[in-house]
């Protein structure tokens, strides 16, 4: 549910020496005239522009909930619960993860603790990504494919290092893995702050950006465990009881594997969108009033994930279709 | 809000709230705590103020952000900032800096006698009397609820994975660890110190036999518990989390192990977010998300009383005086009411 009292929570992530820092840099000396939090891990600085620096380990912790792939930030929790008992009223709220962070944790805790949800929101995952190292980076970590695969916001940094060619291949990798997060080039994470910060990704109605053009579904991997997206789009009404059969089959048994699912849901019978996301195995769903008039009704799923290939997603996708 | 809604509200007053006292602090109460005569709360903005009955309440400015932690010290209060700063405090405002630990947060504060006691990260840092340096203990995870028992002898650290008990013998501390998977924050001991019981990060609570480690796992809350309390020489543990106060019996060889718990002072669509035992009484106040508080007795078939009317601002504290004369409730937007619990007082 949507709250304007809600801080919004930017988490910050990126392999090593992609220019993190460079990035926490500039939030916190830039004169922006607002008041963030940072919760950092072991970062030397301090604030400047009135801004509150918070040192914190990862902690990451199962839920104690039966659900296999449910890890949140125990930290985090914490953290977020003691910063919202200031009397003074925060604009933002900054976690930077470590260099080999798996973003999903980060986001399942704001899915999964009712005290976070109700005082703060996951505004965006911001991944900053080295445009040098970053294809060897995917070859070799499985820490850099998930950081691509989760981010709404991509830094491309250090472009001034690379050839216009190799630019294309590196935007191009990332396509492959994740086909919605907004590339931004820059040097010295050179981006303006309003384009990092206060994006509200997260929101459900940011789901129906989904543009149709995004969803070509051509995908060539060379080896199984690579991140990959794919995506489906559909004329035919679907029908409810079907896909909520298949897909919550399919978050139960894959949710593992699948990192990120978004998706806007024509049903039969029915006069609104719905719009889900979700993270692993967590989802968030609601409908999101009538279609616009004049525009088609297709319906457009996207999964971002490995071995998508085997989980018959085409088929199960096609028998959701109502007869 | 139209005129006569509020003049319903105000004749909606309730008994306490009339002859009480209500300061708007402006920033959460967080935490309370009794010294003698006085009550102690710390807030949002860092500061303490000692309230007592008559008299407008002492401000000490104690810490630069949020009072997290605090408890009582002989005639003082401990406190742990997320300033780093681990102070005690007397409520004519002098400030003894124990330690300042930089950038990390003071999360948790205990005493017994003359013993001071903080956590911040995944240490617990122990000063006893006359010693300037604290005996440390280390944890595998951060550090999220500390309790002594009522003999000062064994100190209980929550954290992820469960509680790990330690020991006082001969000035060294021995560990004991309970495992319950999952992650575990406020811990007490039971008055008898047969039992140790958590909060967890999941919606129940654990709690540990002692002498066997058996586990109690009590289930079936629809929110976190932030709060609970013993009352009664039965005793129950009273929790909050639930729409009812929730009364778990802790008698027998068993405690509540198969049975079911009582349920009093029910908030309707509101849920209980802070529990505190009637010194001496069978009886519990309950406070709830909406500002409301009751009072009732731990028996199904009693009323309860309404304390205090809706606030819109949830229950964060409640404290009586020593002497059970005095309430203070206290709510995450700031606004206190000190009352006499009794009417001819």
């Amino acid at each position: 549910m949507e709250n304007t009292s809600q801080v919004p929570v930017t988490v910050l992530t990126g392999f090593l020496g992609a220019g993190k820092t460079t990035l926490l840099n500039r939030i916190l000396t830039e004169q922006h005239g607002r008041k963030y939090a940072v919760i950092v891990n072991e970062f030397g600085e301090q604030g400047i522009d009135n801004d509150l620096v918070v040192d914190a380990d990862e902690e990451v912790f199962e839920m104690n909930n039966g659900c296999i792939c449910c890890t949140v930030r125990g930290d985090l929790i914490r953290i977020l619960s003691g910063l919202m008992k200031r009397a003074d009223k925060l604009d933002a709220i900054i976690v930077e993860t470590t260099g080999l962070a798996d973003p999903a944790p980060v986001a399942q805790t704001f899915f999964v603790d009712q005290d976070v949800a109700d005082r703060t929101k996951l505004d965006a995952i911001v991944t900053v990504a080295d445009a040098v190292h970053l294809s060897s980076q995917l070859v070799d970590h499985h820490e850099a494919e998930e950081q691509i695969a989760f981010a709404d916001v991509i830094l491309l940094n250090k472009v001034e290092l690379v050839g216009d060619n190799d630019i294309v291949k590196v935007n191009d990798r990332i396509r492959k893995i994740n086909p919605f997060a907004k590339i931004i080039k820059t040097t010295r994470c050179d981006a303006p702050l309003d384009e990092i910060v206060g994006l509200n990704a997260f929101s459900l109605d940011r789901v129906l950006d989904i543009e149709p053009d995004f969803l070509e579904s051509d995908h060539d991997h060379e080896h199984d465990d690579d991140v990959t997206s794919l995506s489906f789009v559909s004329d035919t009404p679907l029908d409810m009881d079907k896909f909520q059969d298949w897909f919550g089959n399919l978050l139960r048994t894959k949710g593992q594997d699948i990192l990120r699912s978004k998706g806007i849901l024509n049903f039969k019978g029915e006069e609104e969108r719905y719009v889900f996301q979700g993270v692993h195995m967590l989802m968030d769903a609601s409908p999101m009033g009538p279609w616009p008039k004049g525009k088609d009704r297709s319906s457009r799923v996207v999964f971002i994930g490995r071995d998508l290939d085997n989980m018959n997603l085409k088929e199960g996708f096609d028998n959701c279709k109502s007869a | 809000m139209n005129a006569d809604l509020e003049k319903l509200q105000e004749s909606n007053k309730t008994e306490l709230e009339r002859r009480g006292s209500i300061f708007n602090i402006g920033a959460p109460a967080t935490e309370a705590v009794t010294i003698r005569d006085q009550i102690a709360v710390g807030f949002g903005d860092g500061t303490v103020r000692f309230f007592q009955s008559g008299s407008d309440p002492k401000t000490v400015k104690a810490h630069k952000g949020v009072v997290l932690s605090m408890t009582n010290y002989e005639d003082h209060v401990l406190t742990g900032g997320d300033d780093g700063r681990f102070l005690k405090i007397s409520s004519n405002g002098n400030i003894d800096e124990i330690f300042n630990f930089g950038s990390k947060w003071v999360d948790c504060v205990a005493s017994h006698k003359d013993t001071k006691v903080c956590s911040s990260g995944k240490t617990v840092y122990i000063w006893t009397k006359n010693k300037d340096k604290p005996q440390t203990l280390e944890h595998q995870s951060t550090v999220a609820g500390l309790a002594f028992d009522n003999k000062g002898k064994r100190l209980a650290v929550s954290r992820y994975g469960g509680v790990t008990v330690w020991k006082l013998n001969n000035n060294k501390w021995t560990a004991s660890n309970f495992t319950w998977k999952g992650s575990h924050g406020t811990v007490t001991f039971s008055p008898d110190t047969k039992y140790i019981v958590t909060a967890m990060q999941e919606n129940q609570i654990h709690g540990w036999r002692i002498n066997d480690k058996a586990d109690l796992a009590m289930r079936g809350y629809p929110s976190k518990i932030k709060s609970f309390t013993w009352v009664g020489d039965t005793p129950y543990l009273v929790t909050s989390g639930s729409s009812d106060a929730v009364c778990w019996p802790f008698d027998g060889k068993e405690g509540p192990m198969g049975r079911k718990p009582i349920v009093v002072a029910n908030g309707g669509k509101e849920l209980a977010t802070f529990v505190k035992a009637l010194n001496g009484e069978k009886a519990v106040f309950t406070g709830f998300t909406d500002g409301s508080v009751l009072l009732a007795e731990i028996d199904e078939s009693k009323k309860p009383i309404m304390i205090r009317s809706s606030t819109g601002s949830e229950v964060s504290t409640i404290a009586i005086s020593s002497d059970n004369s005095q309430i203070l409730i206290g709510d995450m937007k700031g606004s206190i009411l000190l009352s006499s619990l009794w009417a001819d007082n």
